[in-house]
């Protein structure tokens, strides 16, 4: 993780500049930015610590050789679904079945997803989040607000509520997109 | 209170830096970095994943180490690719053959000479 110098160019950037240049520098400062994250994905799929790290490296081979054949978007995307898909693919010939298939919907996660913010234009939303608030039901409530609201880490929420680490954040994950259904609903029937 | 209300609802990606997700895996960092951390993870699923996988390394101090193990090998492979292929570049240097061409037209010329005289003795 020594590529501070270059932390100012964005992975696009890194990205055009190994495709004009073809010099190899480039896609290793763009896969080192990675590393970490491939790790651990490929830790929580495999649950074993050398295969986990073995895939890393089978990752780079393959994103080295790819990245070569044609041009990618948008890196990070793409380099989560391959990692996922290699995964996947260890798991089913190390149990001899096909797992659950992969959500191809990750090309179009991450980087590309579309920001919600423009739901704030007005102070009305303001007011139609308060409300929805109140449907949510108290556990979610209670999480969401404590982290959103008062800022609060999973830890200290967890010491707070006495639910565990896992409950609050999935509290929260679900909260976040129940309240989103409620406003888009809500928004709707206003418009409508 | 309104801006903290907006954070419910973005769905950007935020990207987080490696050392700092190093430092939360470790518990090395305050109540309020950990909230920061947190808020970035719930919309980003893929540092989300990892997150979930780098949990479950019995020895958080050896991540470290593996990825920079990883990352020197990426690097020396890379450096290898890099290395074959100014050779290959070398090679295909056009003066290479441009001189082939001539020792061979060289060649060509100098036994149709040397035939020439011997058909004139």
């Amino acid at each position: 993780m020594k590529v501070e110098k270059y932390s100012h160019i964005t992975d696009q950037e890194l990205l055009q500049n190994y495709y004009s240049s073809e010099d190899s520098k480039w896609l290793g400062i763009l896969l080192e930015r990675y590393t970490l994250l491939l790790l651990g994905v490929c830790m929580k799929y495999l649950k074993n610590e050398e295969e986990a790290k073995d895939s890393v490296q089978q990752i780079f081979l393959k994103a080295i050789t790819e990245l070569k054949k044609y041009k990618v978007e948008y890196f990070k995307s793409w380099i989560y679904m391959v990692a996922k898909n290699y995964c996947l693919m260890k798991l089913r010939d190390r149990q001899g079945k096909l797992p659950a298939e992969l959500n191809e919907k990750l090309t179009a996660t991450a980087d590309s997803q579309p920001d919600t913010s423009t739901l704030w234009q007005n102070d009305k939303t303001l007011d139609l989040m308060n409300e929805s608030m109140k449907e949510l039901n108290h556990e979610q409530r209670q999480c969401v607000t404590l982290f959103y609201l008062q800022k609060k880490s999973y830890h200290e929420i967890s010491e707070q509520t006495g639910y565990n680490l896992l409950q609050v954040k999935s509290y929260i994950q679900n909260g976040k997109r129940n309240l989103k259904i409620l406003i888009e609903r809500k928004l709707k029937d206003k418009a409508s | 209170m309104a801006d903290n209300l907006k954070d419910i609802l973005s769905s950007l990606s935020p990207d987080i830096d490696q050392e700092m997700l190093l430092l939360y895996l470790q518990n090395k960092l305050s109540e309020e970095k950990r909230h920061e951390i947190e808020k970035k993870l719930l919309d980003n699923e893929f540092a989300d994943d990892a997150l979930e996988g780098l949990q479950q390394f019995d020895d958080k101090q050896r991540i470290n180490l593996l990825v920079e193990q990883l990352n020197t090998d990426l690097r020396h492979k890379l450096e290898k690719k890099k290395q074959r292929r100014e050779k290959l570049r070398i090679k295909e240097q056009p003066w290479i053959y441009v001189a082939v061409l001539i020792i061979l037209m060289l060649i060509i010329i100098g036994y149709l000479l040397v035939r020439k005289l011997l058909l004139h003795q």
